[in-house]
């Protein structure tokens, strides 16, 4: 369980990873079509902006898991390590919850993209496609959340 | 009349959530989500909730900051510090404390193609340190330079704090970035300096280096090409307009993938590395920008910024008196909290304000002027205790280092860097030139 979880947030990382590599080359394949041939990639700008949403969300779930989001410190340092866990895991559960309402009003507003038929302005990409992306990494960092606070209840039962 | 209270409140709750170690970008989403709740109601923020994550990641100004934050770790693994600091070294090495001169020159010239200060102060102290060990420089004066040297990774452009303030005040990227060139250097200068002073103080502590002839010299120069010509292609293509940031971004993401593969060693496995530390560093800073989203919100609704704006204003302190208690507040705050969390934060509170007071120039230039003022500010709490990020990662590095000995050090740096806070308020020029004949 604990491996797939790692191996799952891990690829969604370097998916994006690799999709912001692939957004990198657009561009400049875009800045060589404008000093060559007069002729940008059309609407390049809107699928590096999509792109870099996709990467980003993709992206969330690793972080967690990593616990890569900046805190402040100082004032748990001295703490025990009883107290340090309560509220370590207390963290983890209310940003469970957040990413589990991203998630499901992330549902939402596929749905609203998708009957609306919203689409991007220079070259029409439907936006809902968007979505899942964010629906899945939000799922994804709700569990992975959860995860890191039975490592941490775990540990301190050691 | 607006309810002070709430957003009074709100900032205490946001305080004790931060105390209690929660990641800062959860801590603003709770408070902003709490907050607009409380204002709005549960409906109009679920609603929002629908297309919130997207509207704010879908953005071709954002984009530009995973694209340096990936160029940053392929820098990283290309060698190129070790150059530049070797270069620097055959010029100063054989001065009293010229190693840590040569570290410190490293920095700048590695926070030219590196947008962050952590990436450049880690980079920077492995190539570096063991030099300073050979040549028995103290522990507080080497660790010290390091630390400081690591924020001219953010000071000298590019730099992601900078575009987080430019998207903040709606303020133009490309000016920002001009206009942050010039006190760059001065904080280069300043650290400089600072060293000289030092040695001459305790002489033991920066011992004289290796003594090198002009050969040796010119084939160390030589050797920073690589770094001289990235430079050049993504800072020098903004600034005459030859790309735009995602642009430079993206150019410069490429050029030193290419480096890091051809002359760092940098295979399959670095390249995984680097994507999978970009994503780290991508993810926390975006769920902070959800967070400040909804902060903003939330504060906006409340009417907090310009309640805020009108008593500052209407209490006809002298515009200066304002901003250096502003300033004041920065340094504090700094001691704290993450920099870029700070000027999330921050930022749509204090621009109201400043924005309104009269320093006799065009609002815009205040916008530059202050958005430089910030970042300078704002990157002294990477090196001022109790915390400072800096003084951490190079402490990591040193083995055998206290972190007491890190933080002394650092003070004289310190001491230059509100030097240079000082400069910079008195003399706007420093800042508003640059982007003023470049334009």
């Amino acid at each position: 369980m604990a491996t797939v979880l790692n191996r799952l947030a891990s690829a969604f990382a370097i998916t994006g990873g690799i999709l912001l590599c692939l957004m990198a080359l657009l561009v400049i394949i875009s800045i060589l079509g404008r000093a060559l041939f007069l002729l940008p990639v059309p609407g390049d700008f809107e699928i590096v902006g999509m792109g870099t949403a996709i990467a980003v969300f993709l992206s969330l779930p690793y972080c967690q898991l990593q616990r890569g989001h900046v805190t402040v410190d100082m004032f748990m340092a001295h703490a025990s390590k009883g107290t340090q866990t309560f509220f370590d895991v207390v963290s983890s559960y209310i940003f469970a919850f957040i990413a589990l309402l991203f998630a499901w009003q992330m549902l939402f507003g596929l749905a609203d993209m998708f009957r609306q038929g919203d689409i991007s302005v220079i070259i029409g990409i439907p936006l809902w496609i968007i979505f899942p992306f964010g629906v899945v990494s939000f799922l994804l960092l709700l569990v992975c959340c959860i995860y890191t606070a039975y490592l941490d209840l775990r540990s301190m039962r050691q | 009349m607006m309810n002070v209270a709430l957003p009074l409140a709100a900032f205490v709750i946001l305080a004790l959530l931060l105390v209690v170690r929660m990641p800062v970008g959860v801590a603003m989403l709770v408070v902003g989500i709490g907050g607009y709740v409380s204002l709005s109601g549960v409906d109009p923020v679920l609603a929002y909730m629908k297309t919130a994550a997207f509207w704010n990641y879908n953005s071709y100004s954002f984009s530009v900051i995973p694209m340096f934050l990936l160029m940053g770790q392929f820098a990283s693994r290309s060698g190129l510090s070790a150059k530049l600091f070797d270069a620097a070294n055959t010029f100063l090495g054989h001065r009293r404390g010229g190693v840590a001169m040569a570290a410190v020159c490293g920095c700048g010239a590695f926070g030219a193609i590196c947008g962050s200060s952590l990436a450049t102060a880690g980079t920077m102290a492995r190539v570096s340190l063991p030099e300073l060990k050979r040549y028995n420089y103290s522990n507080a004066l080497a660790t010290g330079a390091l630390a400081a040297g690591g924020t001219l990774g953010i000071l000298i452009p590019p730099s992601v704090a900078l575009i987080v303030y430019a998207v903040a005040v709606e303020a133009n990227i490309v000016k920002m970035f001009m206009a942050a060139f010039i006190p760059g250097l001065l904080a280069l200068i300043g650290y400089l300096l600072t060293i000289w002073l030092y040695v001459r103080i305790v002489p033991d502590a920066g011992p004289v280096g290796p003594i090198t002839g002009r050969d040796q010299r010119i084939k160390a120069l030589l050797n920073t090409w690589p770094t001289l010509l990235l430079f050049m292609v993504v800072i020098g293509g903004i600034y005459v307009g030859l790309f735009d940031p995602t642009e430079a971004a993206a150019v410069g993401l490429f050029g030193a993938g290419i480096l890091a593969w051809w002359q760092g060693g940098m295979r399959l496995a670095g390249f995984v590395d680097s994507i999978k530390a970009t994503a780290v560093t991508t993810a926390m800073i975006f769920i902070i920008v959800l967070g400040a989203d909804f902060m903003n919100i939330f504060l906006a609704i409340s009417g907090f910024p310009e309640f805020i704006a009108d008593l500052v204003t209407g209490s006809s302190l002298d515009p200066y008196v304002i901003l250096a208690l502003i300033i004041l507040f920065y340094l504090v705050l700094g001691c704290m909290l993450d920099s870029l969390a700070m000027i999330f934060l921050t930022v749509p509170i204090f621009w109201p304000i400043m924005s309104g007071l009269d320093f006799g120039m065009p609002v815009s230039d205040v916008q530059i002027w202050f958005g430089i003022i910030v970042l300078v500010v704002v990157e002294l709490g990477l090196i001022t205790p109790p915390v400072g990020l800096n003084v951490l990662i190079i402490k990591a590095e040193a083995l055998g280092t206290t972190l007491r000995e890190v933080f002394v050090g650092v003070m004289p740096f310190l001491l230059s860097g509100i030097v240079r806070v000082i400069l910079l308020v008195a003399f706007p020029a420093l800042t508003l030139w640059l982007p003023q004949i470049l334009a």
